[in-house]
């Protein structure tokens, strides 16, 4: 796996931090680690009755994953200044292995989010996402928009750089979104499929409904391994899916995940692609292994959160101060803190 | 360092990693807008509460208990604030005093500034100095952590009840060498009941030649060279041996005081008129046979003579000591329960004896395993009435809870070697001068040969030291079954 750091994030990382004014430095509690599938509801989702029962293949494959998290630790009079991390995982020869890039450190403001934003996309794409009538991502965007980007380039890694495996991502191929742009995602597709290998993505969480209900609930029961097909499911432009929709629920217990997978992969393919998964990766409530340890690499412990903001005070001279809880301030007893309301 | 929270006489004070802090080391806690300071001791080292360390931990575990190898890529180096945050530590601290103007007083009443306090470790010798745990006759105890000797002075033994407990081969009878050996230097009289013979070689050096103590250690063993003539005996003492070690009940010792009296009368206490007399006394027989039963443990213990040549008269021995000091050891060894029991009565009687008449100043009595020969009244005898004659003893033993609560409540020194035991320490805590925490924590994490020295010695600062070596003769080592074939063997 190609493990060429992406200079340009730890020099923009650095460069922002250079210019962190003498302001005092607001301690952040709030944390923005998840990314949400952008809601969608349509009512012509139908998801098939008849299960896809699956077997297990046991025929030795590379299965890997790529996860992000990002969190905001602190504001400074002029904007925040916000962690990223990025975790490939991968399982070969019954051996876990990881690569971990991170955290870098940013200070996004309003002056230079913009800046900081196209550089990075510029450096690791080659291209600039066109913002249309939105412009720049917001300041509160940032921290999501630097992690999917360093998500996007960890995917793209490896895509390129595997070979006949299995490439699971956190979420779904929903593309078309200011966070992934349609010919972006294509593009790791095209790569991971010129490898002979499969791109999985598992959503933790999904707002698609069939029939009224969330549809990893209110399965029919069967006997698990399965996988659940859906059809009928229509994004509005330019929103586009590049995966097939599918619920899997691949071990016994209450459990069932949005599972997409490659459309560019033929429809056996997919299956057979869920089998090896199944015979190579352990699971834990139909969750695969590489893509748990992967979101527990990425994630920021309390931890590491008070050592960011060691580091930030003590490299970059910043002084931290605690700004009043105006909920508790206001409400007292009564006033459960910022990250409640 | 930074203060945390103080609850009582409890400091807890954040350390960072560089900040090498042990259990007992003590700490300045320093406000100079109040001009004083707080003087605490380290009595445990935890780890801080740091939020998401389980995470941390258990991130590493995941796959079946084995590590999860990989590469951290981590550009700006954060890890090394990681590890600074998780392995951040809290310190337990007990204040011991108040500094203000280079005085101390015991208080822990007032708060020091948490934002502004200076916190920094406090090296013994200037606590020593600033406790002035010192004086005219110094007692080197041996070492401290940080490379300083742990000096109290002979005067904090006199007329002080002492304690030195541990568990077994941590180096109790070491010290208790070390405090003989000083004291005779300062012409102290010391007594000691021997009770495994490891004091009869104090005289040599490690390489069995004399030393400047050898004219100075009288070594009496029971039936050997330490043999009484009932002649030289008060009546009160014989009656003490009776009545306390060999249990003669009183209308029996009634009868004892006639025959003792008309003896003496007569001129003629000897252990053969004495066996005589008892045969052809007049009295119920009960108390013959009671009579008779005691004067065969008396004749069977070996300890006395009609020969007045080869008896023994410890208070000459005693006075031997009174100019230049000297240490008489009462080797107890390979001697019964009641022979050893009759000449510890003997010898606490004659001390007393000695001490009231004034023939002797003080004495300084070292017992090892006192439970073992000391009956039941004499514990409190000794602390109390004893005490004031000038008998001042120390107790040494690997066994604490075989010594009497009232006897901790009244040590005034107590030097503690290791203990794992939580009954055992739960027993030691009880000492007046001592607080449990400080005993609990510390004591279990004492290395071998190192000592916690707390009461009056050290001015009530618990003070770690590794007790120096004593260039004297090895002695009362245990016999050991493989010892010879794993000589022979390496």
């Amino acid at each position: 796996m190609d493990t060429t750091l992406p200079h340009q994030f730890i020099e923009l990382s650095l460069h922002s931090l250079k210019r962190v004014p003498d302001y005092a430095f607001q301690l952040n509690q709030q944390s923005v680690q998840q990314f949400n599938s952008p809601d969608i509801h349509d009512e012509t989702l139908k998801l098939k009755l008849e299960p896809l029962h699956l077997i297990p293949s046991h025929k030795e494959k590379i299965v890997a994953a790529v996860d992000t998290s990002t969190m905001k630790i602190g504001e400074t009079g002029t904007g925040m200044i916000i962690a990223v991390r990025g975790a490939n995982v991968w399982k070969q020869n019954k051996r876990y292995r990881y690569v971990r890039f991170g955290p870098f450190i940013f200070h996004v403001t309003e002056e230079n989010k913009k800046q900081v934003y196209e550089t990075l996309e510029r450096t690791y794409f080659n291209s600039i996402h066109e913002y249309g009538h939105q412009g720049a991502p917001s300041i509160l965007q940032m921290p999501t928009r630097i992690a999917s980007l360093l998500e996007r380039w960890l995917q793209t890694m490896a895509a390129k750089t595997m070979n006949n495996g299995l490439i699971l991502f956190d979420g779904s191929l929903t593309a078309g979104t200011t966070e992934t742009p349609t010919h972006r995602m294509k593009e790791i597709l095209d790569s991971a499929r010129k490898g002979g290998n499969v791109i999985l993505a598992f959503s933790k969480m999904t707002n698609l409904r069939a029939d009224g209900h969330r549809i990893t609930e209110s399965l029919p029961e069967h006997k698990p391994p399965f996988l659940l097909e859906t059809e009928g499911l229509r994004l509005k432009p330019p929103m586009t899916l590049l995966g097939e929709v599918y619920v899997a629920r691949l071990t016994k217990g209450n459990l069932a995940f949005r599972l997409d997978i490659d459309k560019g992969v033929a429809s056996e393919l997919r299956v057979e692609a869920v089998e090896k998964l199944l015979g190579n990766d352990l699971f834990a409530e139909s969750y695969p292994e590489t893509l748990r340890l992967a979101h527990i690499l990425c994630t920021f412990t309390a931890n590491e959160v008070l050592a960011m903001q060691h580091f930030v005070t003590r490299r970059f001279g910043l002084q931290i101060v605690n700004r009043p809880d105006m909920h508790r301030l206001l409400f007292g007893v009564f006033g459960k803190g910022e990250g409640y309301s | 360092m930074k203060l945390y929270r103080k609850e009582g006489n409890i400091l807890q004070i954040l350390s960072y990693p560089g900040e090498t802090v042990e259990k007992g080391d003590y700490l300045l806690v320093e406000d100079a807008d109040a001009g004083r300071a707080l003087i605490a001791q380290v009595i445990d080292v935890q780890f801080a509460s740091i939020p998401g360390v389980l995470e941390e931990l258990l991130r590493s575990l995941p796959d079946g208990g084995e590590l999860v190898k990989g590469e951290d890529v981590d550009p700006l180096e954060i890890a090394p604030h990681i590890s600074y945050i998780q392995d951040a530590s809290l310190l337990i601290c007990k204040i011991r005093a108040t500094a203000e103007n280079d005085s101390l007083s015991p208080s822990s009443s007032w708060l020091p500034s948490r934002s502004q306090s200076t916190i920094k470790k406090l090296p013994l010798p200037t606590l020593l100095k600033l406790a002035k745990v010192d004086g005219e006759l110094p007692i080197v105890i041996g070492g401290t952590k940080d490379s300083s000797l742990l000096t109290i002075d002979a005067t904090s033994l006199d007329g002080r009840l002492n304690i030195i407990t541990g568990k077994k081969e941590t180096g109790k009878s070491h010290l208790s060498k070390l405090l003989m050996v000083n004291l005779v230097g300062y012409k102290a009289t010391v007594v000691v009941f021997d009770l495994n013979g490891e004091y009869l070689s104090l005289g040599l050096t490690g390489d069995g030649k004399r030393n400047a103590n050898y004219d100075k250690i009288h070594v009496l063993t029971p039936s050997q060279n330490f043999k009484l003539a009932i002649k030289q005996l008060n009546l009160h003492v014989m009656l003490g041996i009776l009545i306390h070690a060999l249990h003669l009940p009183g209308t029996s010792a009634r009868e004892f005081r006639r025959i003792w009296i008309a003896l003496k009368e007569r001129d003629s206490l000897t252990l053969r008129e004495l066996g005589e007399t008892i045969r052809n006394w007049n009295c119920n027989q009960h108390v013959r046979d009671a009579l008779f039963s005691r004067y065969h443990a008396l004749v069977n213990s070996g300890v006395f003579t009609d020969n007045i040549a080869e008896a023994t008269s410890l208070e000459e021995y005693l006075l031997k000591t009174r100019e230049n000091g000297g240490a008489i050891i009462m080797n107890l060894r390979n001697t019964s329960s009641i022979d050893r029991q009759i000449v510890v009565e003997y010898v606490l009687g004659k001390l007393v004896e000695s001490l009231g008449n004034t023939k002797l100043k003080a004495v300084f009595l070292f017992a090892e395993e006192a439970h073992l020969y000391l009956r039941e009244t004499y514990w409190d005898d000794i602390v109390t009435r004893m005490r004031h004659f000038g008998i001042f003893t120390t107790f040494i033993t690997n066994q604490p809870d075989t010594i009497r609560e009232n006897i901790y409540r009244q040590a005034d020194n107590i030097f503690l070697f290791n203990f794992t035991n939580e009954h055992d320490l739960d027993v030691v805590s009880r000492a007046a001068r001592v607080d449990a925490e400080t005993v609990r924590s510390i004591a279990r994490d004492l290395p071998p040969h190192h000592c916690l020295a707390l009461g009056r010695a050290v001015r009530d600062f618990p003070i770690v030291a590794r007790v120096k070596a004593l260039d004297v003769k090895t002695m009362g080592e245990t016999r050991l079954f493989f010892a010879s074939s794993t000589s022979q063997m390496k």
